[in-house]
């Protein structure tokens, strides 16, 4: 009965309803996409750089586990030296070159022969190595983005570079450059950001990555899983306070417009409740069913949300096919949990003003 | 036999800014169970107010009121409301139907606000002896203001309460619709042995009663 109700309330302001409901939708799409981008890029970012195949990471002192923003490159002599450490296989340096033309990216200048030893080789989709010092590899997400093609010539870094091959995705970075080349961009020589080291097995990483530590002790030794897990949306600066700007910004939305909509629901039905109230409806009675139509509202706008969430990922891939946006279940719940209380809190204070009209009042009102 | 209404010196006051407007001013009241009772006055004179007071929509501000044993002395918005939920139905002049919802639905919300669960039997009973079988599947803006009426009195009627206060129940209809509902209204009274107290300031109306009450400045002038 009291759903018949709530239903006939809800339909008979369809103007109302559907403004309420899409309120939810954005707030629940806001929330899952700007969650699911920011760690899809993390972790995407965190994928790739497992994907190079390396159990340890060696990086300068003090380095960042942020690529972009590590400096002071060390001397290749280093890796010299990692390689004779025991149970270490292949050690690849790699000079992190920094773009930040049209979007902000780390170009890898990579040894072929000891990245490949590392990685277990590139898969080219097509072409093929560098053949020239101002060759280029690029990954098939960035060709696919950018639509290159083998053989042209992508403008990078205030230099020219000719697209030698486009190889699969996932093996650190989406841009490759020969590492002498990255030397002559960085004005350095013989100089590396970053050792990776492949162990003859993963489970000698931690012993490797101890006897690392004591032949490096200033310099930051990471064993992969302990990248993959400071790899988060918690360690990166300033990321954690955004998402948390953004919910609040959402639940604030879905919050208001649910609360304007059961405040002049509440306005425009007061004769509706005095009449409740004149049969005998408690104040839990009218408060409950206030309640009840904002979660019916809050539940259609999640799952319009959801709905809305997945057609603008699909847009966004299709649009900027770099990016990554992971709509986890967890999120799917966070976000509904959000938009339910939100819309409970935001119907609240009309409830409670609706159960404490005075009936006679209420049946008087015009 | 103890009156089932029984009111004495009530009296209601109403703040309107700083000042004090009675508008009850000691009405003393008895009926007994099964009357038909009309409360007739000029506009202003407490009749509604005496009806809210009884019907548990206020609280007096002064006097004795009981209700089918109910002292209303003491008794909280809480405790009127579940009096009101069970010993009570009103009739209003505006009908007050719920206009979302069918004529059906308009009935039977009352017995769910009361909570003793929906009776087949009584619903049949009512709708068909007020003539709106044909009627339930309709919402209020497609029935005529007699019909609407009579939704409304099946409504207030559903759950068997103890009295049926009507608040000027012909205010907005027509002669034939009025004398309809007021021939139900009788019939009510006669069938299920409902006490019955209406309020109206129209004379040929109040006629229909047993019993015709006079107010006048909010107090009772003539019984």
């Amino acid at each position: 009965m009291v759903n018949r109700m709530i239903l006939a309330n809800v339909l008979h302001r369809p103007i109302r309803t559907a403004v309420s409901v899409l309120a939810v939708a954005i707030e629940v799409g806001m929330v899952m996409l700007v969650v699911g981008l920011c760690h899809g890029l993390v972790n995407e970012s965190a994928k790739r750089v497992e994907g190079v195949g390396a159990d340890i990471l060696v990086q300068p002192p003090q380095s960042s586990f942020l690529f972009g923003l590590s400096q002071a490159p060390m001397p290749m002599k280093v890796g010299e030296r990692l390689e004779e450490i025991p149970h270490v296989l292949a050690v690849t340096p790699v000079l992190f070159v920094v773009n930040s033309v049209a979007n902000l990216s780390v170009i890898y200048g990579v040894d072929m022969t000891s990245f490949d030893r590392v990685s277990g080789g590139f898969v080219y989709h097509a072409g093929g190595p560098f053949q020239a010092p101002y060759d280029i590899l690029v990954d098939d997400v960035y060709a696919k983005a950018n639509r290159v093609k083998v053989g042209q010539t992508l403008n990078l870094l205030s230099h020219e570079f000719r697209v030698a091959g486009i190889v699969e995705h996932g093996k650190g970075a989406r841009l490759f450059i020969p590492l002498a080349t990255a030397e002559d961009l960085q004005g350095v020589q013989d100089r590396a950001s970053i050792f990776f080291v492949k162990c003859t097995d993963p489970a000698y990483g931690d012993d490797a990555a101890q006897a690392i530590h004591k032949l490096l002790p200033k310099h930051s030794v990471l064993p992969i899983k302990d990248y993959l897990s400071l790899m988060t949306s918690n360690n990166l600066p300033g990321l954690n306070y955004f998402i948390s700007a953004m919910i609040a910004i959402a639940v604030a939305i879905g919050f208001l417009v649910i609360f304007l909509s059961m405040y002049t629901t509440i306005t425009e039905r007061t004769r509706e409740i005095g009449i409740l109230k004149s049969l005998g409806a408690s104040k839990r009675y009218i408060i409950a069913n206030i309640l009840r139509e904002a979660t019916l509202l809050a539940a259609v706008g999640i799952l319009a949300g959801y709905g809305g969430s997945l057609i603008a990922r699909r847009a966004i891939l299709a649009a900027f096919p770099t990016l990554s946006v992971e709509l986890t279940w967890d999120w799917r719940f966070y976000a509904a949990s959000l938009a339910l209380i939100g819309s409970l809190l935001g119907a609240f204070y009309p409830a409670l003003r609706a159960a404490q009209l005075d009936p006679v009042d209420a049946l008087a009102y015009e | 036999m103890e009156p089932i209404i029984s009111t004495k010196g009530l009296k209601k006051i109403f703040r309107i800014g700083k000042v004090d407007v009675p508008a009850l001013r000691g009405v003393d009241l008895r009926v007994q169970e099964g009357e038909f009772v009309a409360v007739v006055g000029p506009s202003g004179c407490g009749k509604s107010t005496l009806l809210h007071v009884l019907g548990g929509l206020t609280s007096p501000t002064e006097g004795h009121v009981l209700v089918d044993g109910n002292d209303f002395r003491g008794m909280s918005d809480a405790d009127r409301t579940r009096f009101r939920r069970h010993k009570i139905g009103f009739v209003f002049q505006r009908y007050n139907l719920l206009p979302t919802l069918t004529a059906r639905h308009n009935i039977s919300i009352a017995t769910h606000i009361q909570g003793n669960g929906f009776n087949p039997h009584r619903f049949q009973a009512v709708t068909s002896m007020l003539g709106i079988t044909e009627k339930l599947e309709h919402r209020p803006y497609a029935l005529s203001g007699g019909e609407q009426q009579r939704v409304a009195i099946a409504r207030a009627v559903i759950c068997e309460p103890k009295i049926l206060l009507a608040d000027e129940p012909t205010g907005n209809l027509d002669t034939e619709n009025s004398q309809i509902v007021l021939d139900m209204m009788r019939e009510l009274n006669r069938t299920f042995r409902q006490t019955i107290l209406m309020i109206t300031h129209n004379l040929e109306a109040a006629a229909v009663a047993d019993r015709i009450i006079r107010m006048r400045d909010g107090r009772i002038i003539s019984d």
